[in-house]
């Protein structure tokens, strides 16, 4: 029986890696960043034998052509953001090992948890995974199990869902025949609008982002499934669905409130989170 | 509406330089086989970000798509796109 030892939430922005890397980042990024390596820190402190990666696709490698809901990888390697991303964020590539056997075990064990996982055996991630990558675990050195999630193309799974299948994860974890140490590290955000008349550097709707991250810290699953409807999410801002990974995360964490959460409101980027779930708190498994 | 094929059309320019200099060379040849109503032929070929929105493009490739085949100032780009597409509010961009 693997055993669950960390569940890691925080924000993909492209930008955010390059507005650290400024000679003069404002307070709230500079904090962020700070969350961000104390993020990091944790996770390396719960020593994971493999990191499941849960994070969505920016209609980069998946397509309405063929629209996976839920999707875990299996091909032996990991390797991105796609080459336009670099170009326009600046960002780094990551490159990991996949874990196959634990890929295929979770394959097998999912339908009697109550989810029917496509798979892909060629696929590359993309910022969503790759930032938070090399925030967490700029190593590479621990191989990873990737689950694309569709945050992006309409109809998307109803929180409730996302929910559900963090849920599953957890006991799919617990019934995987290694005794693998598991880390779990998720990304999406809160408020966020591109490409609609919101657009602009911060938030689109801070006080979305303070009252989720409020329900989320207390693990108030019924309020956030409650606001999490596509309607109120597009209301905030247009690309906001990506929070419902967030919403999986407190599946997999059984519904109890995170060891430790929060968020900076930095006036040049939208809002970033940071959650984390750990072992040590007896939060776990 | 074929808002899939215009999605399609974006999408193909943003993972591809050679696509995007090819629709940026010659638009029209770019999709002459494409299956679009005039409206959205037109509106790709012009570059014209409003309509494509209008009818139902997707924000996140059309944000992208512009940027990369927008032939005028940039910069400009920017501060008129917000104001130019307000008008239409949120409209329904599922295909």
């Amino acid at each position: 029986m693997a055993e669950l030892v960390e569940i890691i939430g925080i924000s993909h922005s492209p930008n955010f890696p390059g507005q650290i890397a400024e000679p003069n980042p404002e307070p709230a990024i500079v904090e962020a960043a700070h969350d961000y390596e104390l993020m990091r820190k944790r996770m390396a402190a719960s020593r994971p034998d493999v990191l499941i990666v849960i994070a969505s696709d920016h209609l980069n490698q998946f397509f309405m052509d063929n629209m996976p809901a839920f999707l875990i990888g299996k091909a032996p390697r990991a390797e991105g953001p796609f080459p336009h991303e670099m170009r326009a964020f600046g960002i780094a590539p990551y490159r990991a090992q996949v874990e196959t056997d634990v890929a295929k075990s979770m394959l097998q064990a999912a339908p009697k948890m109550g989810v029917d996982f496509s798979f892909s055996d060629e696929f590359r991630i993309d910022h969503a995974f790759t930032v938070p990558l090399n925030f967490i675990r700029p190593e590479m050195d621990l191989p990873i199990v990737p689950i694309f999630t569709n945050v992006m193309a309409p109809p998307v799974p109803p929180a409730r869902r996302f929910f559900a299948v963090g849920k599953a994860i957890r006991k799919i974890i617990h019934a995987l025949p290694s005794n693998k140490r598991v880390g779990v590290l998720s990304s999406g955000h809160l408020a966020i609008e591109i490409g609609g008349p919101k657009e602009g550097r911060s938030s689109s709707d801070p006080e979305f982002d303070r009252r989720m991250m409020n329900w989320v810290g207390q693990g108030d699953v019924e309020n956030v499934i409650k606001e999490a409807t596509w309607e109120n999410m597009m209301a905030s801002g247009n690309v906001t669905p990506g929070f419902l990974n967030f919403v999986l995360l407190m599946g997999l964490a059984d519904g109890k409130a995170p060891s430790v959460s929060g968020v900076r409101f930095p006036k040049s980027k939208g809002s970033v989170p940071y959650m984390a779930w750990d072992n040590q708190a007896g939060v776990l498994p | 509406m074929s808002k899939y094929q215009v999605d399609k059309v974006m999408r193909e320019a943003i993972l591809d330089a050679k696509a995007a200099a090819a629709f940026k060379a010659d638009a029209e040849k770019f999709l002459q086989d494409r299956d679009l109503t005039e409206e959205e032929r037109k509106a790709l070929i012009d570059v014209d970000y409003a309509t494509l929105y209008k009818l139902g493009a997707h924000p996140f490739l059309l944000n992208g798509f512009i940027r990369l085949v927008w032939k005028g100032d940039k910069a400009a780009l920017n501060a008129e796109y917000r104001k130019n597409i307000a008008p239409f509010g949120y409209p329904d961009f599922s295909t």
